[in-house]
């Protein structure tokens, strides 16, 4: 059953990694006021009625619009009903910052904390985070690795319920607990009161995990999903390659693709039918991380995103 | 006027040169974001080669199959029509091997009016409403129009609108920034040598950057008034330099004396000068009934980013007034 006659049971927000062009090349949309009422109308005008962005964006969303506050009134009269969620934008660092590392949890926690008593007023319901470091910084994984990192968000996670957010845990395919084996261990070793899971299609597509299963397999955990596609699976262990994976693997360099390319090896059918049939009701967000890769840009691969959302996807469940 | 106001956009801005949008996936993610943003039609630009496979009806058959085809597949990627087609004759053919005609010359009229037709045989069978037409070439290339020329410019059009209108086409005639055609007065009597058959296009930003007063042609045309499309205008020709030689390079592109960066902008965009709420309102009042399609023309890159500001302001300004 929908959660009213007339309200949807789905609505959906965009996670934002956008550029714009500009006379001095591609810049942030939070540049200018001009910039960012221009991208938020952009957003808009193709059904998204909210955003998710990185929690160091904070700052300028104060200074933009005098307050947080106020910047939930600039979104709301553009058609946006507010910061969705906010991406803990951190590089973890095992001296001071890796959830793995004990001794760096009260570092982390405060951290978290600090987000979120200084995000209000935005409307944010989810705080996503990688629930561990680097692969490389965090093998051999083990068991005892694992049980450090449920600690540590199950900890954050009863803290940011206080502020009425859900920590979210979004599994990059190069981060600490990316197997289904790991995966499963986490969410067993942490409180499903406060630890919820953040279906990234693409990201489990590449680390070999099929998201639709796991989604059913977690459905009672799942706090939203981010929707991207991706052409590739790493068949080469490319997550464990040092520096970096996400954009310095010599395989392959654009590993996420926009929902509807011919090439996407996601399908997201079976994720909205399985949507469906656990009666999944809230956000879904659409991502795009990196679309200006080798000559993309954003709008229009946001566009295109959009068109596959409202004539195959909405179709399926909304 | 607004019994039923239909949205489209002009395809013009995803090819900006030669070369590019030949590819069907071009095409497919072009309509895709046109449909995202909002708008249910399109507005086609007559061109010329096997590199602009929508340029021409052949062009069509070719890539897609048939005019149904292209149809039925404009409808799988979210455009539920085919609004219209803009076609002026000043532009080269390799199909017909020539590098512009002029309708105020009798000797091109008979290119003209078959191109024109077969457009329009293409338009009739999509459904289409109407052949958006350049009436008169550049002033650089024309100069001051005289009743001769205005006769035989007449002539020309009112026959490609019988032949149109008897496959139920509309032809309508679209004055730009860089006409031949100046003036209310050549304006008037110019539709006084026509048909009625023969509406006008009025083109917001062209004819802001021209001088015109496009309310004043609104209301004092208005039962010839049978298409719309907006863009905005961001300077106007205030310096008459639409009697520059090579006027489409030297001022549209190149932007004039005064170096213009951009005469076309979005619908919002805070340097415009064409009210947009209030032409709408004279619209509804004047009871339009028919297509507007919004333009990039000459837009910036991303095309999708203007397509998508456009829809916004669509959407939560034009459609709520």
């Amino acid at each position: 059953m929908p959660l009213s006659r007339t309200a949807p049971n789905l609505r959906w927000a965009y996670m934002d990694h956008w550029r714009v062009e500009s006379v001095q090349g591609p810049m942030s949309q939070y540049t200018s006021l001009q910039n960012f009422d221009a991208f938020v109308k952009q957003i808009a005008a193709v059904g998204f009625e909210a955003i998710e962005t990185f929690d160091f964006h904070l700052p300028v969303l104060r200074e933009l619009c005098g307050s947080l506050e106020g910047c939930r009134e600039f979104l709301q009269a553009r058609g946006v009903d507010r910061v969705l969620s906010l991406f803990h934008g951190v590089m973890y660092d095992e001296r001071k910052s890796a959830p793995h590392a004990r001794q760096t949890h009260d570092q982390l926690f405060n951290y978290a904390k600090h987000i979120m008593s200084s995000s209000a007023g935005l409307g944010v319901e989810n705080f996503i985070v990688m629930p561990a470091g680097l692969y490389y910084d965090v093998e051999p994984v083990s068991d005892e690795k694992i049980k450090a990192c449920a600690d540590l968000w199950s900890r954050i996670g009863k803290m940011t319920a206080d502020y009425g957010v859900k920590t979210c845990c979004h599994h990059e395919f190069f981060c600490g607990i990316r197997s289904l084996e790991e995966i499963r261990k986490f969410y067993d070793w942490s409180d499903p009161k406060y630890v919820y899971f953040y279906c990234d299609t693409a990201q489990h597509v590449i680390a070999g995990v099929d998201p639709v299963a796991l989604y059913s397999e977690l459905h009672d955990r799942c706090g939203g999903f981010h929707l991207k596609d991706t052409h590739h699976v790493d068949r080469s262990e490319d997550y464990r390659r040092r520096p970096d994976a996400e954009i310095m693997a010599p395989t392959t360099p654009r590993w996420f693709w926009e929902m509807g390319t011919t090439e996407g090896l996601v399908d997201f059918p079976a994720l909205m039918r399985a949507m469906k049939q656990h009666e999944y009701r809230g956000w879904v967000s659409v991502e795009h991380d990196k679309a200006d890769v080798g000559g993309g840009n954003y709008p229009e691969s946001t566009a295109v995103a959009a068109w596959y959302m409202k004539n195959v996807l909405q179709r399926i469940y909304a | 006027m607004s019994k039923h106001i239909r949205w489209g956009y002009a395809v013009n801005h995803w090819k900006p040169g030669f070369m590019g949008f030949a590819r069907r996936e071009e095409h497919e993610r072009a309509f895709k974001v046109t449909s995202a943003c909002g708008f249910e039609g399109i507005e086609l630009n007559a061109g010329t080669g096997r590199w602009d496979p929508l340029g021409r009806p052949e062009n069509i058959d070719i890539n897609y199959g048939s005019a149904r085809g292209f149809l039925r597949q404009l409808n799988d990627w979210g455009i539920e029509s085919v609004a219209s087609t803009f076609y002026d004759p000043g532009q080269m053919s390799f199909e017909d091997l020539h590098h512009g005609l002029l309708p105020t010359r009798r000797d091109d009229h008979a290119i003209i009016q078959r191109t024109a037709a077969i457009h329009a045989q293409f338009l009739a069978e999509v459904g289409a409403a109407c052949l958006v037409v350049r009436p008169f070439p550049s002033y650089w290339r024309e100069g001051s129009l005289n009743a001769e020329r205005m006769q035989i410019a007449a002539d020309c059009w009112n026959k490609v609108a019988e032949s149109s209108a008897a496959i139920g086409i509309n032809t309508v005639l679209h004055i730009d920034a860089l006409s031949a055609l100046r003036s209310v007065a050549e304006l008037a009597t110019f539709l006084n040598l026509t048909s009625r058959q023969l509406g006008l296009a009025l083109d917001t930003a062209e004819l802001a950057i021209a001088g015109f007063d496009t309310f004043d042609l609104c209301r004092r045309f208005h039962d010839r008034v049978r298409h719309f499309h907006f863009k905005n205008a961001l300077a106007t020709d205030s310096l008459q330099e639409f009697k520059l030689a090579n006027a489409e390079r030297a001022l549209l592109q190149a932007g004039g004396s005064r170096k213009v960066p951009r005469w076309f902008g979005e619908l919002e965009h805070p340097d415009g000068l064409v009210d947009f709420p209030g032409l709408l309102a004279l619209m509804r009042e004047l009871e339009y009934s028919g297509w507007v399609i919004v333009e990039s023309d000459k837009g910036p890159l991303p095309a999708a980013a203007a397509m998508m500001s456009n829809g916004w302001y669509v959407q939560h300004v034009l459609r709520r007034a």
